[in-house]
């Protein structure tokens, strides 16, 4: 029997790296209960999912007390993809920091570009233009059909429908071809700046955009026709991971989690910001909190995004994209041949940004996961002195332990899968 | 041993002389030959037909058209290095691949490919061995294949396998059931065990034998022995021993190289088998219309076009499951145990109840016009009174909180 | 809409156009603004664009781009005017494709193209001097071993700065701002809304 001695010399060598303690439950959950007691030691099992793992979207590490297939408990574990953004934040002028801000949540990266871009323009107290607004509301909604669309596929593929998970991709890639078309990149754009945009709108935007709205609605049928109603589909989702608004609001919970169980908040209608108040939309809520529900808000709430994208479309404004600030906004090439004050202008924004009064301020956005929002310490220098960003997967991510409770392993997938955390946000 | 193996075959009738085991041992490779190069065949078709439902292109780099990706796979993990667990129970872990592959080849043998054909002046059949209890066989060495899969899982010495292999024992008992009273409902009607005999009750004769073929006079058997028989072998959407996004790989998480490409091996390989098994009980097996510009004895029709025939049907089936896979997700662990106990079974029973009851009414010579629809109430009322009886899901909810 | 009507939705998909294509042997038309892998540019007479600056490496937010500038040799001047950039250098495995650099350069200097494969084989390789980014006498990109440029990719290196009015002025939409490049000539803006 060598290889048991081998096994013992090998648990002498493991290291304690990663080694995390599962609490007692009421020690880890605010809300739910009353919570079974279990029979006895020594009859459950301890099981990490994650961090790789591959239903855990990235580096998620679900720590997971199985009774045969029942998750008893569950803690989720984060830290894998901890970047420091927010500190580098810190060292970036604010001319650099979109180029941070948007790693962040890298699936709707418009959404933290505007928050932050958001946030550092109330400090300033700039008033940016017209056209700038309505680009940036027509990005921010492309940018959340993009990120839905990518949840159909992700979430059709944890439940185990393969093509789901190709057809939400084919979607996808064309509204990121879109954004590529405006921006020059896939994701990580660094477009939306303080002030308004890095560049106007490209010739032939309209066609494109309209284009792709008509793409992305023959795909949501799509994707409508294949699960809304496939039986299978149904009794994989219908009750399963449900939430109360109580447990929501407890657990700050926000986006489509809150609106599944039957509660419309949306910042976009809520605390109407760009000019969200004068495009017409519906917020989609229903009243069950389960996984279907939430399926159900995302799909919809791309048709919805397809709306205020068309209005965009029609009713974009002419006239400059960025505010007329010398001192924000870098000059026209042409003017540094002519002007000296022009080069000066140019050289000290590129070199060490704008300076921003002193002051603190938190701007909030709907970001396709919930209430992003982004605060800023200003001491009156060209960095902030803190940045820090709420992003809504981390406050989503709390709702697993208690949505996981007493379901089995194959739910604890559909519920990650529901969530739709975006790991490089829940760590920063 | 001689007499076992006679019951069809005209040629183990006769002596048994060097050409007879000489014709057994080329009958044994080519049979040999033909899974594998099906399985390649298959595996480039699925991924092929997945990636058109896809809009996508597929394999189509190795061969032509791709043909021969699974080939380059299969190389690229001959060559891999193969790791094996700490814990694991290294013999049993080595073993279990190889007991997964040969239960799999196995079960092939009694499949009826081809008719009669003569080969250096004997007469045999393009079948590796009729056996008379051939459905039998079937069913054990399907039943010996969960085996590999359990012991594997078990012989891993790590958790996500040992989820995997309990799943599996308990998906596979519980389909087996489903799966053998979906063959008994049509085995009340073979009145035999045997393949050959069966495919050639269903033989062609024109037109009306389509009428003859199983499918039809025991369609409910036909439809829970395809669902049954995707559960078997373990395919989407009934994957739940290997669901990757539940799993990792299930029961193969811990097998590299070439045991994790032994385990996709017979896994297909049961797949087709499977197909293979409902093509001969439900479909007619080789029969179909032959060339009629040709004599009746032209090798073409003898040799070829009950392959061909065989293999169009074949090809029919794995389509569908290719289609399935495409098109449904996944089921979870308790559902799965529902339709198949809830279900498959309940329905087989009463299939059973009611084809028996119309074949010995059939036999005795009594009133059709009266018995079909009396049983046919019968076993609806039955049907009710049991799902009537069966507690509702919200009731069972509640029980669990 | 049937319970099982999604194996419509699949069977219908194989009479449909494929969405992938060939991708090694052909690739997809990029767009214009694309930002990809840069390059050096020169005027149309041969000179360097660069001056050595370092205003690109000052804004370079992943601090991935190193610049020497040094005076012009009076007999053999690299650059119009004073000085050129003596060191170019940037390191591939750093640089996060901002074009924030292309926004900051106050000659064009520095453009990116529309390449992004390129896989070294060493780190050594993922630093590019100006050897590699300098454009050749014909004012295409110097193209590597073990870059993947497919035709004529490489004609098309400064989308992003024609596009970039960065001023948010709409009167400037439409006005050429910048000098010629090698090979080239003075490229046309985006018309924007001047159109």
């Amino acid at each position: 029997m060598t290889h048991i001695e081998d096994t013992f010399e090998r648990l002498e060598h493991q290291t304690s790296e990663g080694a995390q303690e599962l609490k007692p439950h009421h020690e880890i959950v605010v809300a739910g209960g009353p919570w079974p007691e279990l029979e006895g030691e020594g009859q459950t099992m301890i099981i990490n999912m994650g961090p790789s793992h591959p239903s855990t979207h990235g580096v998620l590490r679900i720590m997971m007390e199985l009774d045969g297939e029942t998750v008893v408990r569950a803690k989720p574990i984060i830290g894998y993809l901890h970047t420091g953004m927010e500190k580098t934040g810190e060292e970036l002028t604010y001319v650099q920091g979109g180029t941070n801000v948007t790693r962040m949540d890298y699936l709707s990266p418009l959404s933290n570009e505007l928050v932050f871009a958001t946030a550092v323009e109330q400090l300033l107290d700039l008033e940016i233009p017209e056209r700038a607004v309505w680009m940036r509301m027509m990005l921010a909604e492309l940018n959340r059909i993009s990120s839905h669309l990518l949840f159909q596929a992700t979430n059709g593929m944890d439940i185990g429908a393969v093509s789901m998970m190709i057809f939400g991709w084919r979607e996808r890639e064309e509204v990121l071809r879109v954004l590529e078309m405006i921006t020059g990149l896939r994701m990580n754009h660094n477009f939306i700046r303080v002030g308004g945009l890095a560049a106007d709108l490209p010739d032939g935007w309209q066609d494109a955009i309209l284009e792709v709205c008509d793409i992305v609605e023959a795909g949501v049928a799509d994707y409508d026709t294949i699960l809304s109603e496939n039986p299978i589909w149904q009794e994989r989702l219908m009750g399963v991971g449900v939430l109360t608004t109580q447990q929501c609001l407890d657990l700050s919970i926000t986006g489509p989690l809150l609106r599944s169980t039957g509660y419309p908040w949306d910042l976009r209608k809520a605390q109407p910001y760009l000019a969200y108040d004068q495009v017409e939309f519906d917020v989609i809520y229903t009243d069950n909190g389960d996984c279907y529900d939430r399926y159900r808000i995302r799909l919809y709430e791309i048709l919805e995004s397809v709306r205020i994208v068309r209005q965009c479309v029609a009713r974009m404004p002419g006239g400059d994209y960025r505010v007329q600030d010398k001192k924000v906004t870098p000059p026209p090439r042409a003017r540094i041949d002519e002007s000296m004050e022009a080069l000066i202008h140019h050289f000290k924004l590129f070199t060490e940004g704008f300076r921003v009064p002193a002051g603190e301020t938190y701007a909030s956005i709907e970001s396709p996961r919930g209430e992003i929002g982004c605060y800023v310490v200003s001491d009156g220098t060209g960095k902030p002195v803190r940045m820090h960003v709420r992003g809504p997967s981390f406050y989503n991510l709390q709702a697993m332990s208690p949505m996981m409770e007493n379901r089995l392993v194959a739910d604890a997938v559909a519920i990650i899968s529901t969530v739709d955390p975006i790991m490089g946000e829940v760590d920063r | 041993m001689n007499r076992l193996l006679a019951a069809g075959d005209p040629l183990l009738n006769g002596p048994i002389d060097l050409t007879v085991v000489l014709i057994v041992i080329g009958k044994t490779v080519a049979i040999f030959a033909f899974l594998l190069v099906a399985v390649m065949f298959y595996v480039w078709f699925m991924r092929k037909v997945i990636a058109d439902m896809q809009n996508r292109v597929g394999p189509d780099t190795a061969g032509p058209w791709g043909l021969l990706q699974t080939l380059a796979d299969g190389i690229k993990l001959f060559f891999k290095e193969q790791s094996v667990p700490d814990t694991a129970d290294r013999r049993v872990f080595f073993l279990a691949p190889y007991i997964s592959l040969m239960t799999a080849f196995l079960a092939f043998a009694i499949v009826p490919i081809g008719g009669k054909v003569s080969i250096a002046g004997h007469w045999t059949y393009i079948q590796l061995a009729d056996i008379p209890i051939g459905i039998l066989f079937l069913l054990m060495m399907s039943g010996l294949g969960l085996y590999g899969v359990m012991l594997a899982g078990w012989a891993s010495g790590s958790k996500y396998p040992l989820l995997g292999s309990v799943r599996a024992s308990a998906q596979l008992l519980s389909y087996e059931a489903a799966f053998g009273l979906a063959i008994v409902g049509v085995l009340l009607q073979t009145r035999t065990l045997s393949t050959r005999a069966i495919a050639e009750q269903q033989s062609w004769t024109g037109i009306t034998s389509l009428g003859r073929w199983y499918v039809i006079p025991a369609f409910i058997a036909f439809v829970i022995y395809i669902i049954s028989a995707v559960a078997e072998t373990n395919h989407p959407p009934f994957d739940l021993v290997e669901a990757e996004q539940e799993l990792v790989g299930g029961f193969h998480t811990e097998y590299t190289g070439i045991r994790f490409a032994i385990f996709f091996l017979a896994e297909f390989m049961n797949l087709i088998t499977m197909s293979a098994i409902a093509v001969t009980l439900f479909l007619g097996g080789p029969s179909g219309p032959s060339l009629g510009f040709l004599p009746a004895d032209n090798p073409v029709n003898t040799w070829l076009m009950p392959i061909f025939w065989f293999v169009a049907k074949l090809l029919a089936l794995l389509f569908g499951t290719v289609w399935i896979r495409a098109s449904l997700p996944r089921l979870r662990y308790d559902q799965l145990m529902d339709l198949g106990w809830k279900w498959l079974i309940e329905l087989a029973f009463l299939w059973i109840m009611v084809s028996g009851t119309i074949i010995v009414g059939r036999d005795q010579g009594w009133n059709l016009f009266l018995v079909v629809p009396a049983t046919v109430v019968g076993a609806i009322a039955v049907l009710g009174l049991l799902r009537l009886s069966m507690p509702k899901r919200s009731e069972f909810l509640e029980e669990i909180r | 809409m049937g319970r099982f009507s999604g194996f419509g939705v699949t069977l219908k998909q194989m009479f449909k156009p494929r969405v992938t294509g060939d991708y090694p042997t052909t690739k997809r038309p990029k767009p214009d603004r694309f930002h990809g892998r840069h390059v050096l540019n020169r005027y149309e007479d041969g000179m360097e664009k660069c001056i050595g600056c370092e205003l690109c490496a000052g804004v370079c937010p992943a601090k991935c781009i190193y610049v020497r500038g040094a005076d012009n040799p009076p007999d053999a001047p690299v650059s119009p005017g004073e000085r050129y950039g003596f060191v170019y250098e940037i390191n591939y495995l750093r640089c996060i494709h901002c074009d924030m650099c292309v926004e900051a350069c106050p000659t064009e200097a520095i453009t990116e193209s529309k390449l992004f494969e390129f896989s070294f084989e060493n780190r050594a390789d993922a630093i590019y001097t100006k050897a590699e980014l300098l454009v050749d006498d014909e004012g295409r990109a110097r193209r590597q071993p073990w870059e993947l440029w497919l035709g004529d990719e490489d004609d098309r290196t400064s989308g992003w700065m024609r596009a970039t009015s960065p001023a948010g002025d709409a009167d400037y939409e439409g006005r050429v701002n910048w000098s010629g490049e090698l090979g080239f000539g003075v490229r046309d803006p985006e018309q924007g809304q001047s159109a």
